[in-house]
């Protein structure tokens, strides 16, 4: 088995349909409305938006398939990197490779990994029975693959900040929205398995704070790198404003429990601004995009 | 009411643990020096797989006993300072070179198509041969001095056969054609030879010699 998986052949059954963000973005039945007219002032994923059912169930397949990607990244993570100490994969891995490096970790990080890969396969099972109680099925919606990608890494703690830091943390964004949805929409089965999942990923959002910090004690370059890392693949989740603390946004921004994870203010208050610029930047754009609607509605009119 | 100064034995009578062991301290440390390496290596296919293979719920299986496997290894880690080991990593070594070689071959499956050799190789050949060398351990070392040792076998075998049934009854719903028997036939022959040849988890002796001269079986 290889050392580093790519992403394109992530191991699918038929019913899977993998799309690029961009195409997924584009779905009219995922993300912003995007019809003038069809949209009020807030976004936020509530039980009274005319479209809520829909979103909601794109929305949980969405989970579904992210679950599935980050069961399979905390699974590459325990095999991809070799535990510190461990002489003979060394050899294997020097053999193999053709260099010599040394991209050990400390063994407690892949009991952690290891742990987050049997949580990850719990919050599947969930997000699939939860699929079902709320009417849809497995493929009816596009996966993108961009959460596995961050997961790709070849440094260990770039991987923990993209993926633990970043990506869970959005999940922390999600899940409480959604049980907020159940909550409102007096779904207590959806509150319940939202809660239960995002008191896991408090924890693996910590995990990736906690390994961050000790790995790179002494070497701030490489924390500087990695903390770059999640910066990016946050904007790239922050695409089209989805998730950001204004109204508008489908997905609000779950302060106090990214503050439990172990995010300072000062990051949670960076994820703020980007994400509020990238709503801006979508909003420009649609409003570019209508008013040359408008131009050409005129022109055909004249 | 008993009276309670009356003198009661230390041993009640149905507490039959004797202190005569087959292990001594290094030899234990040994065992479970082997038995954590071979635990982080069945984890580590285990989730490496995760991304391989199509079959949803096989999946889901192999990441929740990605976890399992890393738990063995984190109490065996645990346990080897406490027979004075106080380098664990000194001793989480393969038995010998062959088990290595067997871990390279159980390994080799990567592509989608090779669901049935992956399940095959970990519970058909590697789980049994853990439950063997646990349950040899656990039945030849002292029952009182190494108490918490088999503590902890009893946690992990428990484990083992609840996964080694979950792995079996998932191989058997993949095997649709005598061509998947015979797959499945092959692989775990050509696996159990290097098994063989590396001796069980721990080396030779691993669970023991049956055929050595006396009343009970020796680990040579």
């Amino acid at each position: 088995m290889r050392k580093f998986f790519p992403v394109e052949e992530l191991a699918r059954d038929e019913r899977f349909n993998q799309v690029t963000m961009k195409e997924r973005m584009a779905d009219p039945r995922s993300g912003l409305p995007s019809a003038p007219g069809e949209r009020s002032r807030s976004n936020r994923l509530v039980p009274s938006r005319p479209d809520a059912s829909q979103a909601a169930r794109a929305l949980m397949h969405g989970i579904f398939v992210g679950e599935i990607q980050a069961l399979e990244g905390a699974g590459r993570t325990c095999h991809d990197f070799r535990t510190a100490g461990d002489s003979a994969r060394r050899a294997q891995d020097d053999a193999h490779d053709g260099v010599d490096t040394d991209d050990a970790v400390p063994f407690a990080l892949k009991l952690d990994m290891a742990r987050q890969a049997w949580d990850e396969a719990r919050h599947v099972e969930i997000s699939v029975k939860l699929s079902d109680w709320m009417g849809s099925e497995i493929g009816e919606f596009a996966e993108n693959t961009v959460l596995f990608q961050a997961a790709c890494s070849t440094d260990p703690i770039l991987r923990l900040a993209g993926v633990n830091r970043a990506l869970e943390g959005l999940a922390i964004d999600v899940f409480t929205t959604m049980k907020e949805f159940g909550d409102l929409a007096g779904d207590p089965f959806l509150e319940f398995c939202e809660d239960w999942m995002l008191a896991d990923e408090v924890t693996h959002v910590k995990m990736g704070s906690d390994w961050l910090r000790r790995v790179t004690e002494h070497d701030p370059e490489r924390r500087k790198k990695a903390l770059e890392f999640q910066g990016v693949v946050d904007k790239l989740f922050s695409y089209g404003g989805t998730r950001s603390d204004s109204q508008e946004s489908p997905i609000g921004l779950a302060r106090r429990f990214r503050e439990l994870a172990g995010f300072s203010d000062h990051e949670v208050e960076e994820i703020a601004e980007v994400s509020l610029a990238a709503l801006e930047e979508r909003k420009a754009a649609v409003a570019a995009m209508q008013s040359a609607a408008r131009d050409v509605e005129q022109l055909a009119g004249g | 009411m008993a009276d309670p100064y009356q003198p009661r034995s230390p041993f009640a009578p149905w507490d039959r643990r004797e202190l005569p062991g087959m292990f001594d301290v290094e030899e234990s440390a040994r065992r479970i020096g082997n038995y954590k390496w071979a635990e982080i290596k069945l984890f580590e296919a285990l989730g490496g797989w995760v991304a391989t293979v199509p079959e949803l719920d096989v999946k889901m299986r192999l990441g929740t006993h990605c976890y399992k496997h890393a738990w063995h290894s984190e109490l065996w880690h645990k346990r080897l300072p406490e027979l004075r080991e106080m380098n664990p990593d000194r001793l989480t070594q393969p038995p010998n070179d062959a088990m290595v070689h067997f871990v390279e071959a159980l390994t080799e499956p990567e592509a989608a198509e090779q669901t049935i050799e992956k399940l095959v190789g970990v519970y058909r050949v590697f789980i049994p041969h853990f439950v063997a060398a646990y349950t040899f351990h656990k039945n030849n070392t002292s029952q009182i001095t190494d108490a918490p040792t088999i503590r902890s076998l009893h946690f992990v075998l428990q484990d083992e056969m609840d996964d080694w049934r979950d792995g079996e009854m998932l191989i058997q719903s993949l095997l649709r054609t005598p061509d998947d028997v015979a797959r499945a036939s092959a692989h775990q022959a050509r696996l159990e030879q290097m098994m063989l040849d590396a001796g069980g988890i721990a080396g030779p002796g691993s669970i023991g010699n049956p055929y050595a001269a006396g009343n009970g079986a020796t680990t040579h």
